[in-house]
């Protein structure tokens, strides 16, 4: 899931609200929370809170207070943009009353460890479910012998372009990332940019290091293992500021009114996207119906299949939640039922963690905006060849802000990508030791 | 001047008066009560000035002398906080951005202020001199953006800014001027923009109050001694107004300081803005973001001295040419 899945109609409504929220954050919502974990006892009536982000989250939700009366589940929109969900969420743990239930993405979680945020729920038994969940996403939120999260989502990273003007151009579908950037040149030389290297998104930089290899975080013992100026992270740094220097790409922010504008119009005829990336172009470029495709990413090495993932998130339960087992319960039925998933998966809520209960097919349902391409099958491929060996650190919503601070400046400088990630690794490595972690520089 | 005769007419009686034999019953009670007013008079301000400004101000102070500890396997075992001196001051105070941050909002303050204020100080007189049609029209218009929040008034100016979107620079574009408002060198300047479209009216409000308050013989003996509108501006209006100037001032260079909302709202659609653009922006990502409350207490710390010595430096350059007059 996407943290920033939304319209941009969405925006002004989102930035008020955003700006509620910060007001409210500090204030507590009414629902008595917070006291010492208790067992429901029968008949009583619940009431849990959920805080997420996700379109149409709503629709389960209310099958599930049809279905369990005692048990009822309040969903509370939170925003989206720029992370400020988890700025409400860590700001609601340290004034001690967060919801009982949230939304967050695999990122996140061992920021939200560090808070002791998280209620682990191993010992309520969750370790029973881990086979109806695909195994990466099921290790995302496992740490030591904890299990804090069920996860919900992911988002295997794939190429969207529009196939008219790819063929009005006579250019090929790219395989490799040497085929991306003569497309690049051709599509420069029609007056178009065949996508944005926005310097903040330090989310999909993360997937374009995941899919070349790297490894950003690794653990030794007790130490915290930081690589994030490895090799195939500075051949991708070194891949997009070519395209940069060279004026293949545009470098405005992804995701906001100006890009979108550029989607409608083809002055941005492709999108290096993740799977829930169809209702976003569907929703946002109305106009372009039919001439979208989907793509696998292009490959370091032709013929390979190396792939990454963006986005994807996990249904949490607060650690000052009363009822924790109701709220697992909740969690494991919404992200495995399968009417639960259908109601999902029409919201467009990403590619599901669980292994039954849907097909891939279902997940076509942009299907005519794609001109009848079973487009979700290019993403269920990807998913299956994600590197498993990638796990995320705690901070790293710090950590995007670094790369995107330092990409900012080194468009600004002109200095090398490179020297933005010496930047970063350096600044990572002060601010976990800052949080009173054990770190060390792996290079 | 009448001032004397007009002036304390709501002062209590002389304490002489008090004395006089008009209550002989309870002479020695009268002081408690007194007391006892003050206190109940005082009470609700001090408890929320205490609650609201001492308290926050004491736990930032607090918290920004302390750090986080961690424990346990990677640190995931456990937190408390620890005692550690003044190294979060000097980690703030070593981070580039922070500091680049400042040099930034002191370099709009240096342009945007003067800007606002003679803008404000122009309409206000203009409004107010005797051949003004329309005033309380166009007082009403002038004032209008402030009551617009910053959160909003941001959003509204981002349309206005983003191309492709924006009808400012589809206009400029078919009139060859390749202008981009959110680019590096101009983004600050757009952020100008609306601070100035949102105050230059209160300001402007604030002159005006102080300009009713000129008293209209003042203006009558200008008159007879022959001065003309420009006259009466420049020697008798904005003499006059010099305390609103500098209150407008004070109240201009704090805010700068405490910029925010614009660069936060403008931060999505401008790759320039980074996220220590201002002190305050850098503050609340290391609270909100990095969620290192510590270093963003004494950043918020750091930023209120800086708004202390920087106010009370302007009054006293301020005062110093005043006092001639008193």
């Amino acid at each position: 899931m996407s943290t920033h899945h939304l319209p941009r109609r969405t925006l002004l409504g989102t930035a008020a609200a955003t700006a509620a929220g910060l007001t409210l954050a500090g204030c507590g919502t009414g629902t008595e929370r917070g006291g010492p974990p208790r067992e429901r006892k029968k008949g009583q009536r619940i009431t849990l809170t959920f805080w997420s982000w996700v379109p149409g989250i709503d629709k389960p939700v209310d099958l599930w207070n049809r279905h369990h009366p005692d048990v009822h589940v309040t969903v509370e929109k939170v925003s989206a943009v720029n992370g400020q969900q988890y700025a409400k969420m860590h700001a609601a743990i340290k004034a001690g009353n967060p919801p009982d239930l949230g939304q967050i993405e695999y990122p996140v979680i061992p920021g939200f460890l560090l808070d002791n945020g998280l209620r682990d729920l191993a010992p309520l038994g969750a370790a029973r479910h881990k086979n109806r969940f695909v195994g990466w996403q099921w290790q995302q939120s496992v740490f030591g012998n904890g299990i804090y999260a069920i996860p919900q989502a992911s988002g295997p990273m794939g190429l969207f372009l529009r196939q008219d003007l790819f063929d009005k151009w006579d250019i090929e579908t790219p395989h490799t990332w040497d085929d991306y950037e003569s497309a690049a040149r051709t599509v420069r030389k029609k007056g178009a940019w065949i996508d944005t290297f926005a310097p903040t998104n330090g989310n999909r930089f993360a997937g374009f290091a995941w899919q070349a290899g790297a490894t950003w975080y690794t653990t030794h013992g007790d130490t915290w293992i930081i690589h994030i100026d490895d090799g195939p992270t500075r051949k991708v740094a070194d891949y997009w500021e070519a395209l940069v220097k060279q004026q293949l790409v545009k470098t405005i922010p992804d995701r906001q009114n100006a890009w979108y504008k550029d989607i409608q119009t083809g002055a941005v005829p492709a999108w290096l996207g993740a799977s829930w990336g169809d209702a976003l172009l569907a929703g946002n470029a109305p106009a372009t119906h039919g001439n979208w495709r989907a793509a696998p990413m292009p490959q370091w090495t032709k013929g390979a299949d190396a792939q990454a993932n963006w986005g994807g998130s996990a249904t949490t339960v607060f650690a000052a939640a009363t009822y924790p087992e109701d709220a697992l319960e909740f969690a494991l039925w919404l992200n495995t039922d399968p009417a639960s998933l259908a109601l999902l998966i029409d919201g467009g809520y990403g590619f599901p963690s669980a292994k039954k209960g849907y097909t891939t097919t279902d997940l076509d349902v942009d299907k005519e905006f794609f001109g009848g391409q079973h487009y979700s099958t290019v993403f269920a491929d990807a998913g299956a060849h994600v590197d498993t060996r990638w796990k995320w650190g705690p901070g790293v919503d710090t950590l995007y802000q670094r790369l995107g601070d330092a990409f900012t400046d080194a468009l600004g400088d002109g200095s090398s990508f490179r020297s933005a990630l010496t930047k970063v690794q350096a600044h990572t490595l002060t601010d976990l030791k800052d949080k009173g972690l054990k770190v060390e520089s792996g290079g | 001047m009448t001032r004397d005769t007009l002036d304390h007419p709501g002062l209590p009686p002389a304490p002489a008066h008090h004395t006089t034999p008009t209550r002989p019953h309870r002479p020695t009670r009268r002081p408690t009560r007194h007391t006892r007013a003050a206190v109940a008079l005082l009470l609700p301000f001090l408890t929320l000035f205490a609650l609201c400004f001492l308290a926050p101000l004491g736990y930032a102070v607090h918290e920004s002398l302390h750090r986080t500890a961690r424990t346990g396997p990677l640190g995931l075992g456990g937190e408390h906080d620890v005692f550690t001196g003044l190294t979060n001051y000097t980690h703030a105070l070593a981070d580039d951005r922070f500091l680049t941050g400042f040099g930034r909002v002191l370099l709009f303050g240096a342009v945007q202020i003067p800007l606002m204020i003679a803008l404000a100080t122009t309409l206000a007189l203009l409004l107010e001199s005797a051949s003004a049609r329309g005033v309380p029209f166009f007082r009403t218009a002038f004032f209008l953006p402030y009551g617009v929040p910053g959160v909003i008034a941001s959003i509204l100016w981002g349309f206005l800014y983003v191309p492709g979107i924006s009808p400012l620079v589809t206009l400029a574009q078919t009139l060859g001027w390749n202008v981009d408002f959110l680019a590096r060198g101009t983004v600050l300047w757009s952020i100008a923009n609306i601070v100035t479209w949102q105050f230059t009216g209160y300001n402007m409000l604030v002159l005006i109050a102080q300009l009713k308050a000129v008293p209209s013989e003042l203006y009558e003996a200008a008159r007879i001694d022959g001065a003309n509108a420009w006259h009466t501006a420049r020697h008798i209006k904005l003499p006059l107004i010099r305390p609103a100037l500098t209150l407008t001032c004070v109240f201009s260079i704090i805010g700068t300081l405490q910029l925010f909302a614009e660069p936060m709202v403008l931060r999505p659609l401008a790759s320039a803005i980074d996220s220590g653009y201002t002190p305050n922006l850098h503050a609340y990502s290391e609270a909100f973001v990095g969620n290192n409350q510590h270093l963003a207490a004494a950043e918020a710390v750091l930023l209120a001295l800086a708004a202390c010595v920087l106010s009370f430096g302007f009054l006293r350059l301020a005062g110093g040419h005043g006092t001639d007059r008193r």
